[in-house]
């Protein structure tokens, strides 16, 4: 088994190494290929002509394109994406201070996503053809189809403007020093709408493809063994159909993750969760270049790698996956 | 049989027959999402005919709904409805055109991957596992910011970063083919490559394509209106996606502001969904 992993581990190495080199590459040329001098862009509206030597000299861009590709490249390596225009800081260090805040509400929005989406799954499956099944389909369906920055809004028009039930932005509540416990609750609070937002694609995705998996693994001999063996209903969906379908609602979470994490973006413009999402529309809105590629390349980074850790889980969950 | 009811061939009553009985033998799902379909194309291409209002001119500010404004004013007075209805014809002109390029080149791609097979296979299949990884509305934002959100580069961005699903799915379909009797029967007989290709493998592919492709116009109006809601569309046009960038400043005051330009936006996708989801049942080799 160590010997398969390991083998898969240098097989994800080999894609995500060069996708990664790629996704540089590709800012790279992006920044050479937007409409004006590149000085400009990197030194943000009118700047004074000391200013633009200085930036041309601090990028390079005095230099030969060659030259300006490997020490861009280099750069990347050890996380230096340059300084942000509009905040005056090292683009890393400003997206480690905001990256904690992207990862709560990830991992809240993910898990409410998958115990939800499996649960869901695994019932309709359980009935197949009932009005159960028919009604978790078609509900998933128009959850997938619903925008990910409109159901935000309809979130906070119903449980915040209209019930005031729960806050509609920001991560805690402005003018009150809670601290310790009363500060988690706080955020807890205010983390329920903008994760539900992001969940909802999600878990529409999830209860799909698990559905279909476990429809496919009830219909295995394997069931059938189990059932002629007396086993409990539960125990045959939960213990031997869902290990079986496991690997399909973690490949499409491995695989939706970019998805939710763009979600990010827009659910964090819409509940002004400062994480790096909302950085990611400043970075936009101001033309902040350095800040927006900076985002990019370390986004796109994390993705890389949750997509090569998922199959490696894959791969120790489910041996035919191993070869 | 039916056949004996159908009126002779390649006449307008007889290929609308046609078309009907095809069309019967559909799920509900894609017949809902056909109606739904027709429904929006109708209020978008009709709709100087549905609302005497410009929908740039400016009104009173935040009127609530009644005759002459059916869906209310935004916050500089224009009028929701007809802002609804123009709007719809950036969604549906980006989504048709992206998804025609993202189409063409996953067609393109998908033929050449399954057709050659080995080397170039290995390679293309390597690529398109690339594009795959990395989030696709990620790299659109990024690459429209950086050159501008002009709807020819918003069209030809989507298009051309979304084409791996629909690669894949005629890549995999392609190879089902290739193994099938007639193909060996076709290239016996003397047929070229071009000739087996489009004449033998295209037209098997063909509904799968169809499928992928209203997939493929659902992401693209909904990777237009994320685009359009970040502020990177073009600001002279009504959107879907730049109205509920606007909405979000006046959640308080206007909720309809958001909630009819979202609907219009959350309806056009279910119906297309609902298509592509309800045709590809009824392709060889579904699931149930």
């Amino acid at each position: 088994m160590a010997v398969a992993l390991l083998r898969l581990l240098a097989k994800r190495f080999l894609i995500a190494v060069p996708l990664i080199f790629a996704v540089v590459t590709l800012t790279f040329v992006l920044i050479r290929l937007a409409p004006g001098d590149p000085a400009y862009i990197l030194a943000g509206d009118a700047p004074s002509e000391e200013f633009l030597a200085q930036v041309r000299h601090t990028y390079g861009l005095d230099q030969s394109m060659w030259n300006q590709y490997i020490a861009f490249l280099s750069k990347a390596v050890f996380g230096d994406f340059g300084t942000s225009i509009f905040y005056k800081k090292p683009v890393f260090e400003i997206i480690l201070d905001r990256f904690p805040a992207t990862l709560l509400l990830t991992c809240a929005s993910m898990t409410v996503a998958s115990v939800l989406g499996v649960a869901f799954g695994v019932l309709a499956a359980s009935r197949p053809g009932s009005r159960t099944d028919t009604g978790i389909t078609v509900l998933s369906l128009v959850g997938y189809s619903i925008p990910t920055f409109w159901i935000g809004q309809l979130l906070i028009l119903a449980f915040t403007l209209q019930f005031k039930w729960l806050p509609g932005g920001g991560m805690v509540s402005p003018r009150r020093n809670y601290e310790g416990l009363a500060w988690w609750s706080d955020v807890a609070l205010h983390l329920i709408l903008p994760a539900a937002a992001m969940a909802l694609f999600l878990l529409t995705m999830i209860a799909r493809f698990t559905r279909t998996a476990m429809v496919d693994a009830l219909g295995r001999d394997f069931v059938t063994v189990a059932k002629a063996k007396g086993a409990s209903e539960r125990r045959v969906l939960w213990a031997h159909a869902f290990r079986v379908a496991v690997t399909t609602t973690i490949t499409v979470m491995g695989l939706e993750f970019g998805a939710v994490l763009v979600g990010a973006v827009l659910v964090e413009t819409i509940f002004s969760w400062p994480g790096v999402g909302r950085l990611f529309y400043d970075a936009i809105s101001k033309r902040d270049f350095p800040l927006l590629t900076g985002s990019f390349i370390f986004t796109a980074v994390i993705v890389v790698m949750v997509n090569a850790l998922t199959d490696i889980a894959c791969a120790a969950l489910d041996p035919r996956l191993r070869k | 049989m039916a056949s004996e009811t159908i009126p002779a061939p390649f006449t307008v009553p007889a290929m609308l027959t046609r078309m009907w009985l095809a069309l019967r033998r559909f799920p509900t799902s894609a017949k809902v999402g056909a109606v739904l379909l027709l429904l929006v194309v109708f209020g978008v291409v009709f709709a100087p005919l549905l609302t005497p209002d410009d929908p740039m001119a400016l009104g009173t500010p935040f009127q609530t709904f009644d005759w002459t404004h059916p869906m209310g004013t935004d916050d500089i007075g224009r009028d929701v409805f007809a802002r609804v209805l123009y709007g719809g014809r950036i969604s549906l002109t980006v989504g048709l055109f992206s998804a025609l390029i993202a189409v063409g080149l996953g067609l393109f791609v998908g033929l050449a991957s399954g057709f050659s097979g080995g080397l170039v296979d290995e390679a293309l299949m390597r690529v398109t596992e690339m594009f795959q990884i990395v989030p696709r509305l990620l790299v659109t934002i990024v690459v429209v910011t950086m050159v501008g959100g002009s709807i020819a580069n918003v069209i030809f961005v989507i298009g051309i970063l979304a084409w791996p699903p629909t690669a894949r799915i005629i890549r995999s379909q392609v190879i089902v083919v290739r193994h099938e009797e007639f193909i060996s029967a076709a290239i016996l007989s003397g047929a070229s490559y071009w000739r087996l290709v489009f004449r033998h493998i295209l037209p098997n592919v063909l509904p799968f394509l169809l499928v992928s492709a209203s997939m493929q116009v659902a992401s693209a109006i909904l990777s237009e209106a994320a685009l359009s809601f970040l502020g990177l569309g073009d600001p002279s046009l009504p959107s879907w996606g730049q109205m509920l960038q606007q909405s979000q400043g006046f959640l308080r005051q206007a909720w309809w502001m958001s909630v009819f330009p979202g609907l219009a936006l959350a309806i056009t996708i279910l119906a297309l969904n609902l298509l592509g989801d309800g045709t590809s049942s009824k392709l060889p080799g579904a699931h149930k």
